[in-house]
């Protein structure tokens, strides 16, 4: 297997979904709507908050609303990348020619990625330029936060996908994690206006880790400032991601034994 | 020794389990089919080999097998030369799939260039020549004046064209089409086929296994044949072999009219009548067409007499050669003969 062979065909599974992406205009223009009108709501609550709960956030609250609203976003989108690429007679078809698992993984999930961090580009830049929040980005650490976050969703992402290729309807990972980010993950509300058991819950949540880290991440905060919580998060992507991959091939074999792939 | 096989199975054996539906939660049982039973066969290399049976034979399950999607239960198969099991990389890059649902393996928001496109990269088309190749490949179904138009654009017959041409990106020795004309209209069956028997397979000297329901098909194109029922072989042999194989009594082609589904049942159960097949012919004329098997000649008489005794009107008679039809009715048990 030669690497710019597979890195070209990451292209190509790129431009085909940037191609036929593109011809979806409606849904762009909504999605961009949708981004606006989503940070424009949140901005001006945040703008305008003055609870006492939430004095200590270090941030302003709006700066704080932004950043997990525009993050939970990217990380949803992860969440379902892998699930979206599942198109069963798309997948017969790369199966039998001769692409790697993860080339095919990755090649299928790119564009998501960045269309999604186009995304949060505009939540972010409703933030700065229409309430005038400060970001002080580490890029650095900022990368290497996102990467820890992507990977460990990703990881999800290929459990949820596996489980979906056997049950053909239904992915209760997706969901499970989907409702503990928005609960436990302190996406929008930090976890100390939780009861203490739910808030020792949120501590076992990879989503509380990463937004812990990438709020400090973008308002001129060090890497040192977040090292414990980063190393946490490392620790659960280093598990999660081989995890999901190996799930994903089990499952993905299962369904070729039972002749059962494309039994959507 | 260089091997004169593109394809070769060894005792192959492919069983699906499932769950019996309908049966309540609790009470489901699981359930065994043997899609593919000990099954043996070796295709020569530049051979267009013709593999017919029923729905539910095992032929989609074969090609599957062959192409690496279906990994067998026991036994083993070859194909170039390349075990599906433990080389499946070099099986691959040895072979070009056409899906009978083929069309639904590509993106419909792209034009079929792009589609193609596509297929190259990821089938190993070096980069310096995928274009020259897709404009090949185009040019030889016919499509190369619709490369441009998304492949939502396409009607039936250009859609399995591309599925072909998609086939046949990497120049693979070795070509498996499942049903690749099933849906399709007369004229472009007959284009399909026409380009498979004569640039595929005698021009170019690709092998090809093609597998299809439809008798007339195989009949015409293919080197052999094999007849597979119940995910096994039960004949292989040349076209006319087959043919020969049913030759064992007589074939009487009979248009008859007003005949009553009870009457037919009745014809079939006569004794020396060995095969029944039964269609509507007319509706409005009240017209069937039957294709009676005899045991021999001495058994018509006993069939002319039953129409008479019967007041059945006979439009027309025939005694015909056995078919490959004949053949595949004899040896499949289909159709509606007893």
């Amino acid at each position: 297997m030669k690497l710019t062979q597979e890195l070209d065909k990451i292209y190509y599974f790129m431009k085909r979904d940037i191609i036929s992406f593109s011809t979806y205009k409606t849904n762009i223009l909504l999605s961009v709507v949708s981004a606006l009108f989503g940070a424009l709501s949140y901005a001006f609550w945040g703008a305008n908050a003055s609870m006492p709960s939430v004095a200590n956030l270090g941030m302003p609250v709006v700066t704080y609303l932004l950043i997990g609203l525009a993050f939970n976003t990217y990380l949803s989108q992860s969440l379902t990348l892998v699930q979206r690429t599942i198109n069963p007679w798309s997948l017969e078809e790369v199966l039998v020619s001769p692409t790697g698992l993860v080339t095919f993984i990755v090649g299928s999930s790119l564009w998501g990625f960045i269309w999604s961090t186009l995304v949060i580009v505009i939540y972010l830049a409703v933030g700065v330029f229409a309430f005038g929040v400060i970001l002080s980005v580490n890029i650095i650490g900022t990368i290497i936060v996102v990467g820890l976050g992507i990977g460990t969703f990703i990881g999800f992402s290929m459990i949820g996908a596996g489980v979906l290729i056997l049950t053909k309807q239904g992915d209760p990972v997706t969901t499970i994690i989907t409702l503990a980010t928005n609960l436990f993950g302190n996406v929008l509300f930090p976890i100390t206006v939780m009861p203490l058991p739910l808030q020792v819950i949120s501590f076992l949540v990879p989503q509380y880790y990463f937004f812990t880290c990438i709020r400090p991440m973008l308002t001129g905060q060090t890497i040192g400032t977040i090292l414990p919580d980063l190393a946490i998060l490392g620790l659960m992507c280093a598990i999660i991601l081989p995890v999901g991959y190996l799930a994903y091939a089990w499952c993905l074999k299962t369904a070729r034994k039972n002749g059962t792939l494309s039994w959507f | 020794m260089q091997n004169e096989y593109a394809i070769q199975t060894v005792n192959l054996t492919k069983t699906y389990k499932s769950k019996t539906p309908n049966s309540g939660i609790f009470n489901r049982k699981t359930i065994s089919v043997n899609a593919i039973d000990n099954l043996n066969l070796a295709i020569k290399k530049g051979e267009l080999f013709g593999l017919l049976g029923p729905n539910g034979a095992g032929k989609t399950t074969l090609v599957k097998i062959l192409c690496t999607l279906l990994p067998p239960d026991q036994g083993s198969a070859l194909v170039n030369g390349f075990d599906v099991a433990k080389q499946q990389m070099k099986v691959k890059q040895s072979i070009g799939t056409l899906f009978s649902v083929g069309e639904r393996g590509f993106f419909w928001r792209l034009s079929g260039y792009r589609n193609l496109e596509f297929f190259a990269a990821i089938n190993n088309v070096p980069r310096s020549n995928r274009h020259q190749r897709i404009m090949e490949v185009l040019e030889l179904v016919g499509l190369n004046d619709k490369a441009d138009l998304f492949f939502q654009k396409y009607s039936g017959g250009m859609k399995r064209k591309l599925a072909l041409a998609r086939a046949l990106l990497a120049d693979p020795p070795i070509l498996l089409l499942d049903e690749p004309t099933t849906g399709l209209d007369v004229t472009s069956s007959r284009s399909i086929r026409d380009f498979i028997k004569n640039d595929l397979s005698k021009k170019h000297g690709k092998t090809v296994l093609y597998t299809t329901h439809y008798i007339e098909e195989v009949s015409q194109m293919c080197d052999r044949v094999a007849i597979m029922n119940k995910g096994k072989i039960v004949a292989l042999d040349t076209p006319d072999a087959l043919k020969g194989m049913a030759k064992k009594g007589e074939v009487a082609d009979i248009v008859v009219k007003n005949m009553s589904e009870a009457q037919v049942n009745t014809l079939r159960g006569l004794e020396g009548v060995t095969g029944l097949a039964a269609e509507v012919q007319d509706s409005v004329l009240g017209q069937r067409r039957l294709r009676v098997r005899l045991e021999n000649v001495n058994s018509l008489p006993m069939v002319l007499d039953f129409f008479f005794r019967e007041k059945i009107k006979l439009v027309n008679f025939r005694q015909e050669e056995p078919t490959l039809e004949d053949a595949f009715i004899e040896l499949t048990g289909a159709g509606e003969g007893k």
